[in-house]
């Protein structure tokens, strides 16, 4: 879901990384220092799973898992995202930084509505729809995540388009894997250490 | 006192513990008897869920109780990476002087020293994760050390140190230090380090 | 994990102050990421060129990167070409490639590279525990450089962990298919990393704590100013505003 450096327009460009910032504001507000160890901590081990691959089919993919870090940190998702894809972008310049607002919008976006939508019934209720709420959780995050990408190339010219649309279709069978690999998550979690997914943001 | 872990098994039960100044205290026990948990509740990073913590002659209640307590008494965490959270070794070792409010420039000094005294000359600039585990036990100590305690608590301090390096290590406890307790699997070292053994075990503490 | 390859080195770009490498890398790139038309994207390519150049990176290690970087941009040839109007080229069908289209792609892929080649010249070149300090002295919230702080030194930690967990699989025979098995197998592993970095991040905490924690990180700060340094800023400046003003004017 990263969009190259040189690719949107200054226009796409500025309104991602304004929007970003205030997000990365409101996120830090949040944040004590003291728990800045919690959320870097877990922000390491988002970077490592995204490096795991999943096979689907004959290829695979990598996973993001945006929906599942929106549930466990509310707004502070935006500081975090923003801290893994400047890492991202000085080791790898997989993504860069005129690009960083708006790869950080497109990744933490989705992430917050998924904490709107899906955080409380994961903590609330039982197992089943607990479950399901970590379905929509996933299904939400890369799915929003791939409107956003669209929606970035779309706004900078029309002759992106057809690639927006790509785009949206390659990650429909991502959706559909995150959202199961994010509900056995929240499960899990819910068994092993429940406290993790109490935590007032 | 008395203390479990949240939706944990009771770990101690009325367990009743003390020590004087110049005690140097060997602590041994299996795996998941509450070595760790111990010294974890003397500095006040657990709360007992019943009984009473008193130390330098004050009982300790609140977190603010134990920023006394935290500043006299140095604790080895049992995982070096817990401990060394700053980029480099020089930063880590001044953390917790600078925090005490000394200047910039003591805290370069206290951390000369601290390397000298325990052979880590040299490493100031290095990077703490790309420290073997070894290296990385030795400049946990010694960001403990910084802080000039009175009492040390050392989780397996000798735990991936060759003979040379725990040699240092032994000598360093028995020239610079009076009060510690030191929790180890490894009886050999703890004959050279202790005096008085204790086991810890199914929730009593018994002096061997 | 090895990470900071490009950052081992003894050139100038890797002894250049991260302070002045921040000031002028964010104008750079900015200004060729708004540039439109050949002449300025042809112009900083070359200039990008040159400085990686000076830097001793080896050139394969610098396009097995750049391929990667290149797969969106790839993307980008099969389908740009034939979505703008203007004089054909060529047709597939009842799709026509112009030639407005090709240039279109032509100059995101010159500006595409010219960033990368930059960025990894100028901020590549230094390790990143240094850049993360720079940040703090160019104001940037401290938050979230400590934020980084954490997350940069705990990457490899928990890398370790996953490692480990990954090889009590393997040995129990777990085979990666796409079946409900594998993806409930990685998202339990992965709940793991999570409780483990959960577990990690208190026991950080405490040790924070017990070296008498109160809220404030104390920075020590070792960044001198050379000549060297300031000439950088000054050429880098003067470069920006030229291919800002050549761009402009092409
Ligand atoms: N954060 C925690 N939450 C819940 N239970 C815990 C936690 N930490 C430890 N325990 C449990 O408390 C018990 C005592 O743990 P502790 O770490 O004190 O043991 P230990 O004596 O230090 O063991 P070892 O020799 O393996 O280091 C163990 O049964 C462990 O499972
Ligand atoms: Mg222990």
């Amino acid at each position: 879901m990263h969009i190259s450096e040189g690719v949107l327009s200054a226009p796409v460009l500025v309104t991602g990384a304004v929007l970003s910032a205030a997000g990365v504001f409101i996120g830090l507000k949040k944040m004590d220092y003291e728990k800045i160890p919690e959320v870097a901590v877990l922000t390491s081990a988002f970077f490592v799973a995204s490096l795991i691959h999943v096979p689907i089919g004959p290829s695979s993919t990598h996973l993001v898992l945006n929906g599942l870090l929106g549930i466990l940190l509310g707004w502070m998702v935006f500081p975090s995202i923003i801290v893994a894809l400047s890492l991202q972008a000085l080791l790898f310049q997989f993504g860069g930084f005129t690009s960083l607002g708006v790869n950080t919008f497109i990744m933490a976006a989705p992430a917050l509505i998924a904490y709107y939508i899906f955080a409380f019934p994961v903590r609330k209720t039982n197992h089943f729809l607990c479950a399901l709420a970590g379905f929509g959780a996933g299904v939400t995050g890369i799915g929003f995540g791939a409107l956003f990408a669209a929606a970035a190339l779309i706004g900078t010219g029309e002759a992106f388009l057809n690639i927006a649309k790509v785009i949206v279709v390659v990650h429909l069978p991502v959706m559909l894997i995150e959202g199961i690999i994010t509900s056995f998550c929240v499960i899990f979690l819910k068994k092993v250490k429940p406290e993790i997914l109490e935590v007032n943001r | 006192m008395s203390f479990g872990y949240a939706n944990g098994r009771k770990i101690f039960n009325n367990l009743n513990f003390s020590m004087e100044k110049g005690d140097r205290i060997g602590l041994i026990g299996p795996n998941g008897a509450g070595k760790t948990t111990l010294l974890h509740l003397i500095m006040g990073l657990l709360k007992p869920d019943s009984g009473e913590i008193e130390i330098f002659g004050k009982v300790r209640k609140e977190d603010r109780d134990f920023t006394e307590v935290r500043q006299r008494i140095g604790l080895l965490f049992q995982d070096s990476d817990d401990q060394l959270f700053c980029p480099t070794v020089e930063e880590d070792i001044a953390f917790g002087p600078l925090n005490l409010g000394k200047t910039h420039e003591d805290a370069r000094i206290i951390v000369r020293e601290t390397c000298e005294k325990l052979g880590l000359n040299g490493y100031e600039k290095k990077i703490t994760n790309r420290l073997s585990e070894g290296e990385k036990r030795l400049v946990a100590l010694a960001t403990v050390v910084a802080m000039h305690p009175e009492c040390y608590l050392l989780d397996e301090p000798a735990t991936g140190l060759d003979e040379k390096t725990t040699q240092r290590l032994l000598n360093y406890l028995r020239e610079n230090t009076h009060t510690y307790i030191i929790i180890t699997h490894d009886l050999g070292f703890l004959k050279n380090v202790a005096e008085k053994m204790y086991v810890l075990s199914d929730s009593f503490i018994k002096e061997l | 994990m090895h990470l900071e390859e490009f950052a081992e080195g003894n050139s100038f770009f890797h002894r250049l102050d991260p302070r002045v490498k921040f000031i002028t890398i964010i104008p750079y790139i900015f200004v060729i990421a708004f540039m439109k038309g050949l002449n300025g994207p042809v112009l900083s390519l070359i200039i990008s060129l040159v400085m990686i150049a000076f830097t001793g990176i080896s050139i394969k290690k610098l396009l097995s990167r750049l391929v990667v970087v290149n797969a969106f941009v790839l993307l980008l040839w099969i389908f740009l070409p034939f979505s703008y109007s203007g004089t054909e080229v060529f047709q597939i069908g009842h799709l026509k490639a112009t030639r407005e289209g090709f240039l279109q792609v032509l100059s995101i892929t010159l500006k595409t590279n010219a960033i990368v080649i930059a960025t990894i010249a100028i901020l590549g070149t230094s390790e990143v525990f240094s850049l993360a300090h720079a940040l703090v002295h160019l104001k940037v919230p401290d938050k979230l450089v400590y934020l980084f702080f954490f997350f940069y030194r705990y990457i490899s930690v928990l890398h370790e962990e996953y490692i480990r967990l990954k090889r009590t699989m393997t040995i129990r025979a777990f085979k990666a298919r796409t079946s409900i098995h594998t993806y409930k197998t990685y998202a339990y592993l992965i709940g793991m990393l999570i409780v483990r970095s959960y577990d990690r991040s208190q026991r950080i905490y405490k040790a924070m704590l017990c070296r008498g924690f109160k809220g404030k990180f104390p920075i020590i700060s070792h960044f001198h100013l050379t000549i060297a340094d300031l000439c950088f800023g000054f050429l880098m400046t003067l470069i920006t505003v030229l291919i800002a003003i050549i761009s402009k004017n092409g």
